[in-house]
């Protein structure tokens, strides 16, 4: 049988990558993209650690997390649209009016 | 079934959530000229604020322990409501002025102000979690809600991408506290806090889950959004974000701290592992705050620096692990509430519609144009140095006390350092304003509405500066209540 | 080798090295399209984990939802016929710089740790009735809650992408 450890390193792993693309990547969309990785990661570890503790809460919070990763998915796409409208990019080093 | 008792407990919840829906069938049924939405939300704000002052109290527990209702989490509700409240009178004029006078403003303000009530009344982990989003997703709409700013927008999506960094960061800590502890619940984590306090994953999670944190509380090291969404944020929105949000932020580490607190208290000083953390934290905040802050020359740029100075000082009470010093975040959030509400208040009705006025030059000779906004915003000002006699001063005060009693003395020292700096860029402000000559010599119109809500928030704060130690003894009783 | 295991490093390379890609391809739409394997492979995991319901949840709310509303906001924000929608790295060395000591630490206390629970799998909790009933009792607020959440988004989401005149 696979032991935890396994889903949770990969779960790891993900995560790690999640944040090296927020922090290298320039693209908003690509940006969250990366932001959706880590949420991911963080859902995998929930289930992981649910059905190994026979434990269902941590399933029942997977749930709650896809519903608000929802609800921010369509407030950061209108947001990313509101952007595009004055500016014509999404690109985070050309949206410099404030210092970043 | 839901008991009667739990509806009651859980009355402002219910009061502002049926708000919400309330407003939003007056904004369609009425014309969106009239100002029917604001006034409506702004009463039910007021109303929640006295409702929950004057059951102070009470305690009470609701769906099944997910909340509990004690003297803090009433406090709590008090200050965003209030909060809110002010920032509604604030935005009446505020938002006509810059032209985006949309009812779902005030349905926003009323949704982030649930979402920081559930905050504050958690007893789990879900419930923060949620009431997080919840509040997060409305600071999202709303630092972006003067749509056709570039500023606005770029301040908007700053904010969306750093915040949605930010919940991956709890979420994933989360997981790891889920892991070793299997609940959600705190009181269950108070009655294993002996074993999970050596547990390095919960160790672990617990660090991730308050560098999450650090963001709402707009703490080093997630500082770096709170500059540019300050000064990009409508104004009003930033008095908000920066009070409202603070309190909640520090409401949810408060929560999720208690059982570790108590245990402290239980056995001395053995349960300091977050000590460090926190202590770090709390310096680095400080001294980049006041440091940074020495630099600036917009207005909303410099008070959002000072404010991640401020969510330093509040780091020192909390690093402090004890119950005097959690009652001196709490004045320090009370007191800090009302400064920067006044400051920011006065600054949006300063604020012109072309975004004049924000420059720090632009405040010389204030005095002779508006000598009433010049007097108030001295006051705030010297409030948000901690000069005595005002209530910045004890919040500091307290704050220190409880680090210097905890055997931190430095940590105090550091505080007093930072404090001498901070000085310096709110008396240039003053010194300006009442000792130089500006070329604007026009007479500023001030709205009344906008005029009321700095007035109220003056008087507040004048009462609690006259008082402190019976302030201080409120919320120490309260807090005591709470356990 | 068990058809468990081998099906675990399956969902394990299609997963890592899709979101590998996510990280690091240049094109919008190709990260998109790895996000979906990733995705997919997650789902694969929750139901080697035996949680299907949650498994076809990841199906229907990421890659029906959240994934479509990624690659609408794509195709409005880059010209799809330009070169445009390539997109560069920012601030390289100090992010991994960053990350590398976060990734040393996170990843060495999960090693290093040793986890109560035994090998064998327990008997696999009843996904879909353990969670309804626990959203009908005991966190009905939350269900309640998440309406709002919901709600809200889709007022906000309306107000700021609506069309600029007034």
């Amino acid at each position: 049988m696979i032991p935890l450890p396994y889903y949770l390193l990969i779960s790891a792993f993900m995560f790690i990558m999640g944040v090296i693309g927020v922090l290298t990547r320039k693209n908003a969309i690509i940006v969250f993209m990366s932001i959706e990785l880590m949420l991911n990661a963080a859902n995998l570890s929930f289930v992981a650690f649910s059905s190994f503790l026979g434990n269902i809460y941590g399933q029942l919070f997977v749930f709650f997390v896809m519903a608000v990763a929802a609800a921010e998915a369509a407030v950061g796409l209108a947001i990313i649209i509101s952007i595009f409208r004055n500016k014509a990019t999404v690109n985070l080093d050309e949206i410099n009016l404030l210092k970043w | 079934m839901i008991p009667v008792q739990d509806l009651f407990a859980s009355a402002p919840l219910l009061i502002i959530g049926g708000s919400i829906l309330i407003a939003l069938i007056l904004e369609m049924v009425f014309d969106s000229q009239s100002s029917i939405v604001a006034w409506f939300s702004g009463s039910a704000l007021l109303f929640t604020a006295y409702w929950s002052l004057y059951h102070l109290y009470d305690r009470g527990f609701a769906f099944n322990n997910m909340i509990s209702i004690s003297g803090r989490t009433q406090l709590l509700f008090f200050i965003v409501n209030f909060a809110a409240a002010v920032v509604v009178m604030f935005s009446m004029d505020y938002i006509k002025k810059i032209q985006t006078n949309y009812g779902e403003f005030y349905i926003l303000l009323l949704s982030a102000v649930l979402g920081m009530m559930l905050i504050a009344a958690a007893r789990d982990m879900v419930i923060v979690f949620i009431g997080l989003e919840q509040m997060s997703i409305c600071f999202y709409v709303l630092a972006g809600f003067r749509r056709k700013n570039i500023k606005s927008n770029e301040s908007a999506i700053k904010y969306f991408l750093l915040g949605s960094f930010a919940t991956g960061f709890i979420v994933y800590g989360m997981a790891l506290l889920y892991g070793a502890s299997q609940t959600f619940s705190i009181p269950e984590y108070l009655a294993h806090v002996e074993t999970l306090k050596s547990n390095p994953i919960f160790l672990l999670g617990s660090l991730l889950f308050v560098i999450g944190f650090t963001f709402k509380i707009a703490a080093v090291p997630f500082h770096m959004w709170v500059p540019d969404v300050y000064q990009g944020a409508p104004t009003n929105v930033t008095a908000f974000m920066s009070t409202a949000g603070k309190v909640s932020g520090f409401a949810a580490l408060i929560t999720f701290l208690s059982p570790f607190i108590d245990y402290s208290a239980r056995t001395t000083g053995s349960a300091k592992f977050f000590m460090p953390f926190l202590a770090t934290l709390s310096v680095l905040s400080m001294l980049y705050g006041a440091i940074v802050a020495l630099s600036q020359s917009d207005v909303k740029r410099m008070l959002a620096y000072s404010s991640i100075a401020h969510a330093g000082y509040m780091l020192i009470g909390l690093s402090a692990l004890s119950y005097e010093g959690v009652d001196g975040v709490l004045f320090y959030l009370v007191a800090y509430t009302l400064m920067n509400l006044g400051a920011f208040g006065i600054i949006s009705i300063l604020e012109t519609q072309d975004e004049k006025m924000l420059k720090i030059e632009d405040f010389a000779g204030l005095s002779s144009r508006s000598p009433l906004l010049a007097a108030f915003l001295a006051v705030f000002l010297f409030a948000l140095a901690g000069l005595p006699p005002f209530a910045g001063f004890f919040g500091k005060y307290f704050v220190f006390v409880s680090a210097v009693e905890n055997g931190m003395t430095w940590l105090a020292i550091v505080g007093v350092i930072s404090s001498v700096i901070s000085v310096y860029f709110y008396l240039r402000i003053i010194v300006l304003m009442y000792f130089s000559k500006g070329e604007n010599t026009e007479v500023v119109s001030v709205p009344k509405s906008a005029l009321l809500g700095v007035f109220v928030v003056f008087i507040m704060f004048v009462i609690m500066s006259a008082f402190p130690q019976k302030f201080e003894g409120i919320i120490h009783t309260i807090g005591l209540l709470t356990y | 080798m068990d058809l468990y295991l081998i099906l675990f490093y399956f969902f394990a390379i299609i997963t890592l090295v899709s979101a590998f890609f996510v990280v690091t391809t240049r094109n919008v739409i190709y990260a998109a399209f790895n996000l979906m394997l990733t995705l997919f492979g997650v789902a694969g995991f929750y139901v080697l984990l035996g949680a299907d319901f949650i498994a076809i949840v990841q199906l229907i709310v990421y890659v029906g939802g959240i994934l479509i509303l990624l690659i609408f906001g794509v195709m409005l924000t880059n010209k799809i016929t330009d070169t445009d929608i390539k997109s560069g790295f920012l601030n390289r060395v100090p992010g991994l710089l960053i990350v590398g000591t976060f990734a040393g630490i996170l990843i060495g206390t999960l090693l290093k740790s040793t986890w109560r629970i035994a090998a064998p799998l327990p008997p696999p909790v009843a996904g879909l009735v353990g969670i309804g009933n626990l959203l009908m009792t005991e966190y009905t607020l939350i269900f309640e809650i998440l309406g709002a959440v919901l709600l809200i988004a889709l007022i906000g989401a309306a107000s700021i992408a609506r069309k600029q005149s007034n």
